[in-house]
């Protein structure tokens, strides 16, 4: 993203931009740097990653959809504090759901999903975008800020696992752990950090030397 | 922040001071009426769904007892569930129905004496009542054929709830974690088989001076372990019957990174098997199938 940054221009961007914005412009973790601790916290392996981006994606779309159509009768004043009990209510409801009717998933995700109330990248989305933008570019940012976690999950779960566990999804494709350091948590901080240079590094190739600024995106001073 | 304001959001609109009453009526209003369609949302959920997760919670329970112990269709298995009362001066037993006949109620005090002897109601215990854990009795023919204890411990970040499997000598058969919120990667590696198999076939001497240690697992032992649900009992001991021999006394290996989870769960094991014990023999003849049957 080197043009302004999305959320001032007057239109609503399409559906490609604002998936494109979610995964690469603005990464929640790589460029937002938001929700850090709950993503060290379980990328100890690709699966656990997984796991949690997807249960992350289904509620950043659900709570958006929900503040995108309910804003107007939201108090100003009082609307963090309604945009995380419109988080709760998701989170409690897929949680009450899961251990209903998926009782096997639940035994792996339980853990998880509980922990989503807490998500900066949630409410930040929500402040941010789902309170001010239409329904249908709304649900476009949630999908794309949901897989934008989604893959740094993903990219930081195989570079602990492979390198801590020396196995990748549950096979074992090192002899014994080559570096246990990183499935520790204070190596999950240098796995992101190598990660989000790698990133930007990346980045900077592709849009031919120009110097990335990072953390760009709108949301970061503004909420989290 | 620059860039043009946009309807509702943004910070409390510069300028323009919460006037008195009036606004703080409408905020908490307002809130109120979100918090009332949340609760409601919720609760219609809860009650649409906690049955199915009740059926589900009692039917992996179910399939632990029996794949714990062993047991086949002709088993029956008798659920007793231990309380502290409200006062703390006596131990309640409570045993699940029994088919049409109700579940029982034994009362001790502290010391072991038996203080009451009943039926209890079909309802769930009185919430006054401490759950001090469960055990699963089974029986098989009309003979007692193992016990399924469930058992606590306090792990690295929060309480670890296990079952332990013992057969009628008091020797394990086998420990199982079920509940835990250990660091995953880490911690969490004690609900794996080859951690939770190393506690298969320590017998009840053996336990009471089980102890943890740092070592290395072999990596045979390891594998061994790893067999332990794969293959049958039988193949099992066949092909690695060697290693168990070798292991039988040894300590408990503890999970790389994770010493005081693994000691949480052994202390706990232990703890657990010498009450449950000592519980059981105190209230065992209460339990007989035909003891009431006779004194009716």
């Amino acid at each position: 993203m080197s043009e302004q940054p999305l959320l001032f221009t007057q239109r609503p961007p399409g559906a490609i931009s604002l998936l494109k914005n979610g995964i690469f412009g603005e990464n929640p973790v790589f460029r937002l740097a938001l929700s850090l601790c709950p993503a060290v916290a379980v990328t100890t392996t690709v699966a656990n990653g997984i796991m949690l981006g997807v249960a992350v994606l289904l509620v950043q779309v659900l709570s958006s959809v929900t503040v995108a159509l309910t804003r107007r009768w939201i108090h100003p004043r009082v609307r963090i504090p309604v945009y995380t009990i419109i988080i709760a209510v998701w989170v409690s409801a897929i949680d009450m759901v899961l251990a209903g009717f998926f009782p096997l998933l639940y035994a792996q995700v339980g853990l998880y999903v509980k922990l989503i109330v807490a998500f900066a990248i949630i409410i930040s989305r929500l402040e941010v975008f789902a309170s001010r933008m239409p329904l249908i570019p709304t649900f476009w940012d949630g999908l794309g800020m949901g897989l934008g976690f989604l893959f740094a999950l993903m990219a930081i779960g195989t570079f602990r696992e492979v390198l801590g566990n020396g196995t990748l999804l549950g096979f074992r494709i090192v002899p014994e752990k080559p570096l246990l350091f990183f499935a520790l948590p204070a190596g999950g901080f240098f796995s992101i950090a190598l990660l989000m240079a790698f990133f930007n590094v990346l980045e900077r190739r592709m849009s031919g030397g120009k110097n990335v600024a990072p953390s760009t995106g709108g949301s970061h001073g503004q909420a989290a | 922040m620059t860039g043009p304001d946009v309807k509702t959001g943004g910070p409390a609109v510069p300028g323009k001071a919460p006037s008195a009453g009036g606004e703080v009526v409408r905020i908490a209003a307002s809130m109120t009426a979100v918090c009332a369609v949340g609760a409601l949302i919720l609760g219609g959920v809860y009650l649409a769904t906690e049955r199915y997760a009740e059926a589900a919670r009692k039917s992996s329970e179910r399939e632990a007892v029996t794949q714990m112990l062993g047991l086949d269709a002709h088993a029956s298995v008798l659920e007793v569930s231990q309380y502290l009362s409200p006062d703390g001066e006596s131990v309640v037993y409570r045993t699940a129905s029994e088919g049409a006949l109700p579940g029982r109620e034994l009362v001790f005090s502290l010391d072991g004496a038996l203080l009451k002897k009943g039926s209890a109601p079909l309802a769930p215990a009185p919430r006054e009542l401490r759950p001090l854990g469960r055990v699963f009795a089974a029986r098989r023919d009309g003979v007692p054929a193992g016990f399924l204890v469930e058992g606590e411990a306090r792990g690295y970040k929060n309480r670890i709830r296990f079952f332990v499997a013992l057969d009628t000598a008091w020797t394990v058969q086998g420990v199982r974690v079920v509940e835990h919120e250990e660091d995953p990667g880490l911690g969490a590696e004690v609900a794996t088989p080859w951690f939770q198999g190393q506690y298969a076939g320590r017998t009840f001497a053996d336990v009471g001076a089980l102890d943890v240690t740092k070592d290395p697992i072999p990596e045979d032992w390891r594998g061994a372990l790893r067999d332990l649900g794969r293959l049958s009992p039988t193949a099992w001991q066949e092909a690695h019957g060697a290693e168990r021999e070798r292991e039988r006394k040894h300590p408990i290996y503890a999970v790389t990174g994770a010493t005081i989870s693994s000691r949480a769960i052994t202390q706990g094991v232990r703890a657990t098997i010498l009450h449950f014990r000592k519980r059981w023999e105190r209230i065992a003849p209460y339990l007989e199938p035909d003891a009431r049957e006779a004194s009716r």
